[in-house]
This record gives C-alpha cells, sequence and structure tokens, in this order.
C-alpha cells in the first residue's frame, strides 16, 4: 500500500527537495505553500499518512495548522513532522506540545528524514537503512 | 516617588546592547553557511573561506530576527552565481528553465536556513521573519556587524548578520 505524504512549504525549492526525497522512499506527495492550503487539501479528503510542515509560512504558520489539524480528531492519524529551520529549544518543545511527533531541523540530509520515518514506522518496507 | 531609573526600569543611555560579535563570531557564521550548503546545495559543494570583491550586479537575500537582539541575517551573491546557486539547489528537480521566482525562492530559503541557525544560537526568545529577496537589502550597523566572505566555485558571497538598531544608542526610556 503506498504512504502519503503531505509536503508544507512555503518555498518551492524546499517543497521540491522534500517531495523528492520522500518520492524517492516511495511516497505518494502532494504539496501546499501554507496551513490553510495544506488544511484544503486534507479538508478535500486527501489525507497523508505523514505531514511535513515548515514553521514560518505566511497565511498560517506551522504551529497554528498543527493546532489545526489535533482539533479535528478524524485526522488523528496523521503524523506530524515539523521541518524548519527554527531550531530553539522552545520552539521545538511548543511544536512537540502542540502535537507534532517529530522534528527535523534544516539544513537535513535525506539520511536524517529516512531515520525519523523509520522511529515513525513510516519507511516502506523496502526502503533498507 | 521612586526613582525608576534606581528600579531598573530605565535603561541608560550607556545600556546599549551587546554588540554581534560579542553573541556570534566569523567561525560560527562559517560553519552554519556551510552546514546549509552541504545538505542544501550539495555534499561536494566546498565553500572557500576566501574574501572576493562581488561583482557590480548581485542580489541578495534575507530574513529578519526580531528579539532581544534583532537585526538581519543577510546573504548577498552575483546574479549569475544566484542562477547557478538554484539550479544547484533543486538539482534533478530543476525545470528545464529557471525562472527569477525560482532564483528569489531558493536564494530566500539560503537565508532563510542559515538565519534560522543563527538564530539560534543568538539570545531568546525572538522571531524569524520570511526570506525577502531584492537588490537593496536592508540596512544595518556595519560597525555592529559580522562579515563571511567564502568562495563557492569560485565566485564569491558574503554572509551577514547585522544589527538593525542604529536609534538604540539614544534609547533611554523603555
Amino acid at each position: 500500500m503506498t504512504v502519503r505524504a503531505l509536503v508544507i512549504d512555503d518555498s518551492r525549492a524546499m517543497r521540491r527537495i522534500v517531495s523528492g526525497t520522500l518520492e524517492g522512499f516511495g511516497y505518494e506527495t502532494r504539496q501546499a505553500g501554507h496551513g490553510q492550503e495544506a488544511l484544503d487539501v486534507l479538508h478535500e479528503g486527501w489525507v497523508p499518512d505523514l505531514c511535513t510542515i515548515d514553521w514560518n509560512m505566511p497565511v498560517m504558520d506551522g504551529l497554528q495548522f498543527v493546532n489545526a489539524v489535533r482539533a479535528n480528531p478524524a485526522w488523528r492519524p496523521v503524523t506530524l513532522m515539523m521541518v524548519t529551520s527554527e531550531s530553539e529549544h522552545g520552539q521545538i518543545v511548543r511544536a512537540l506540545a502542540a502535537g507534532a511527533h517529530e522534528y527535523v531541523i534544516k539544513p537535513f540530509t535525506a539520511d536524517a528524514i529516512r531515520d525519523k520515518l523509520a522511529l515513525l514506522g513510516l519507511l516502506p518496507q523496502e526502503v533498507s537503512l | 516617588m521612586s526613582d525608576l531609573s534606581d528600579a531598573g526600569l530605565r535603561r541608560r543611555a550607556g545600556d546599549l546592547p551587546p554588540a554581534t560579535a560579542e553573541l556570534v563570531d566569523e567561525a560560527t557564521v562559517c560553519e552554519i553557511t556551510e552546514q546549509a550548503w552541504l545538505a542544501l546545495v550539495g555534499e561536494d559543494e566546498v565553500l572557500v573561506p576566501l574574501p572576493a570583491p562581488l561583482p557590480a550586479e548581485t542580489l541578495s537575500s534575507w530574513v529578519e530576527i526580531v528579539g532581544p537582539w534583532t537585526g538581519a541575517v543577510v546573504l548577498t551573491c552575483g546574479r549569475d552565481t544566484a542562477l547557478d546557486l538554484t539550479r544547484a539547489l533543486l538539482g534533478e528537480h530543476a525545470p528545464q528553465e529557471v525562472e527569477q521566482e525560482d532564483v528569489d525562492d531558493a536564494l530566500g530559503e539560503l537565508a532563510n536556513v542559515v538565519g534560522g541557525n543563527v538564530k539560534a544560537v543568538l539570545p531568546g526568545p525572538s522571531v524569524l521573519g520570511l526570506p525577502e529577496v531584492g537588490t537593496t537589502p536592508p540596512s544595518g550597523r556595519e560597525a555592529d556587524s559580522v562579515r563571511v566572505a567564502v568562495l563557492w566555485r569560485g565566485s564569491p558571497l558574503t554572509v551577514r548578520v547585522q544589527s538593525v538598531l542604529a536609534e538604540r544608542e539614544n534609547e533611554v526610556p523603555l
């Protein structure tokens, strides 16, 4: 079964990089440029297994998106992984307290993403560690 | 009536915030930039710490940081270098024809990643702004900045961490 990911970042370049990395692991991906656009994708019924979420974005930032997803019980199974350059300890704590499962600090490597996915049990079996 | 200045509720004219160079040094900025390059631009993309003059036509990207230290992290390079950086950053995902929008986006993301990690070593808590791109970066206090000059594929680029609090020199009451 295909694993689905929604890549949320206001940078097109970063969306391409993260999507490319996940597709290399066998994911089917979609992209959103900010939190509200991502919520629209979820509302239309495309509910992913994983959301990768930038913090600083226009319209709706990553933390607001996490709060919105966690407020809807129907989206509880969605795994939320922050992928952001916000690396202050306080910000990491805030994101995890709001309901994010994992936190990856930019810059990251494909290996770092793979390791996090393995920890979350979201690495397709055919991808070896 | 209490003396506000003695109660610590006023900042004395001489109580300037620490200089930027006291908070972050060139080596740290250089290391953060190198990490960003290796992860985003490419594993073999080495930055050589060698100052060289920037070309006449440059492009800058920057993010502002607002907090106990307020200022901006500014990345500047030549326009051709910015285009090459975009192609390198996008790699196999690069479109056939790279547009200015792609260049602005890629350069902005590099400033965002470098700025976010610089913010982490500065006193906090602070807020990171969204990246901006243009030919005229925000003016800062040249005297209160940390500047790193490197070569990437032989082309010069600079990263500047600059305070923008010139008006604070005259600030007394909070």
